[in-house]
């Protein structure tokens, strides 16, 4: 199997291929339904697809044939007395599963292990390739936890799961909102690592308070896994400390504000962003949609807009629909408005999908 | 014996549907609450648990049950009784774009 491309879409999941060069559209799943995110298992070659269904809630289905036919997965679940508290004032509520917001492999050594972070703020983890899930009530029941907040959703969630290339059992997420957390022992225990970020947002005196950080998603670079990035609610952030420790990077061109983020597999100091104005205008600068990108670490970024639209362009990527394959060269990238761009050469020039599709959640590399 | 009939819109999320569209689908099922008659549905259709109602046993917000036509009083407290033959009816609430 070629490579391919899984855009998750507000109305089904997109298989895009390639041919004479150009990808394209080869096969749709669900047509019609809310997809929040795909995971492409490089383990297995299976898919998974995270539903969003308005009415019947989230949904998870496995396809073992590359989209052909699906089989209904369990979904994570919080028990009668799960309750989800915040620390911006809302009443406690009782918990249930809101969305599965974030979807990750294990490593090859861990067949059929899956991690699930959701709305309302549970990190999951199944062993049996999502028959069973299981709450991990470390985090889950740190006091800290109530602190966080939704941003943009009532309730907090979980966006971002990385497993370590070195060692499967340290995981580390991020939240949105409520920093960056580190585990080294499967789950069982947590620390919060988000030190060195800052909160705009937040009062004086509280913005600097890791648990208050709204990262919006967070990478870690496969080949030198001490390297970290964060697009931030109001920055960009780098780790070079194993996302201990973090700090600005101030210079990114046009706009520090965006979602989505991605880091070279092999080259800690390549990353791209895709920026917007900020956050009461989220929308690209001037109506222009650009890449940020940094070959050195972050004291210089290119902004790419070859192949762009740059002109009447009001598109928003959001945090999972940037991506970046495993070569490093090429990248995808889809919008609000339906968009996809994709790029061979590390976003030097960029080609339009020939296709009008649906508002795009999630882009993910598959297969190779 | 209450007459189930599920909505095209949760029907197509049975197994034997594979997601494909499909029509109502109407079944014969005991109990003598909306609670008892949802349990011999889940019973017959695991699956559909998941879509009726959330983890903690509420109707799911936006799922609409009816009995002889008429909203159920309670989403979260299904002991409401039924009548003999009572229909209940599972939808969709209206929604969407």
């Amino acid at each position: 199997m070629s490579e391919q491309i899984l855009v998750s879409t507000r109305k089904g999941l997109f298989a895009l291929e390639r041919a004479n060069g150009a990808w394209h559209v080869a096969s749709k799943s669900f047509l019609g339904d809310n997809i929040a995110l795909a995971l492409a298992d490089p383990r297995d070659g299976s898919w998974y697809a995270a539903l969003d269904l308005g009415h019947f809630g989230a949904k998870l289905q496995r396809s073992t044939d590359h989209g052909r036919t699906w089989s209904e997965c369990a979904v994570p679940a919080y028990s009668p007395d799960d309750t989800v508290i915040t620390g911006d004032g809302k009443p406690p509520q009782p918990a249930t599963l809101r969305l599965i917001w974030s979807l990750e492999a294990g490593a090859a050594s861990q067949p059929g292990r899956l991690w699930a972070g959701t709305i309302p703020g549970g990190l999951f983890r199944s062993d049996d390739f999502g028959a069973s899930w299981q709450l991990m009530r470390s985090l889950w029941e740190r006091p800290a936890r109530g602190e966080w907040f939704g941003g943009g959703y009532d309730a907090p969630g979980i966006h971002t799961i990385c497993v370590d290339p070195r060692n499967p059992k340290c995981v580390r997420i991020a939240v949105s909102t409520g920093g960056v957390w580190r585990s080294d022992d499967d789950g069982e225990s947590w620390s919060q690592t988000a030190n060195g970020m800052r909160a705009e947002y937040m009062p004086e005196g509280r913005q600097s308070e890791p648990n208050a950080q709204d990262v919006h998603r967070m990478v870690q670079c496969r080949a030198a896994p001490d390297r970290f990035w964060v697009q931030h609610h109001n920055g960009v952030f780098r780790s070079d400390a194993s996302a201990d420790d973090w700090r600005e990077i101030a210079n990114v061109s046009p706009s520090v504000f965006g979602f989505a983020v991605a880091v070279h597999p092999r080259d800690p100091d390549r990353a791209w962003f895709v920026p917007a104005t900020k956050d009461q205008h989220r929308i690209p600068v001037n109506g222009e949609v650009v890449v940020a990108r940094t070959r050195d670490g972050g004291k210089n970024f290119d902004v790419l807009r070859e192949g762009l639209p740059q002109q009447d362009a009001y598109d928003l990527v959001y945090r999972h629909a940037l991506a970046i394959d495993a070569s490093g060269d090429k990248l995808a990238f889809g919008s609000t408005t339906g968009g996809l761009w994709t790029t061979d050469d590390q976003g030097d020039r960029w080609q339009a999908l020939d296709a009008r599709l649906p508002p795009v959640h999630a882009v993910t590399f598959a297969g190779g | 014996m209450a007459r189930v009939v599920l909505a095209s819109a949760l029907s197509r999320w049975l197994p034997e549907a594979s997601g494909k569209p499909t029509g109502e689908v109407a079944l014969e099922v005991e109990g003598a609450s909306v609670g008892e008659v949802l349990d011999g549905l889940f019973a017959r259709h695991p699956n559909l648990r998941g879509y009726v109602v959330d983890e903690q046993g509420a109707v799911r917000h936006h799922v609409a049950v009816f009995v002889d036509g008429d909203a159920i009083r309670d989403k979260r407290n299904l002991a409401q009784p039924l009548g003999e033959r009572a229909e209940v009816y599972v939808m969709q609430a209206l929604s969407g774009g």
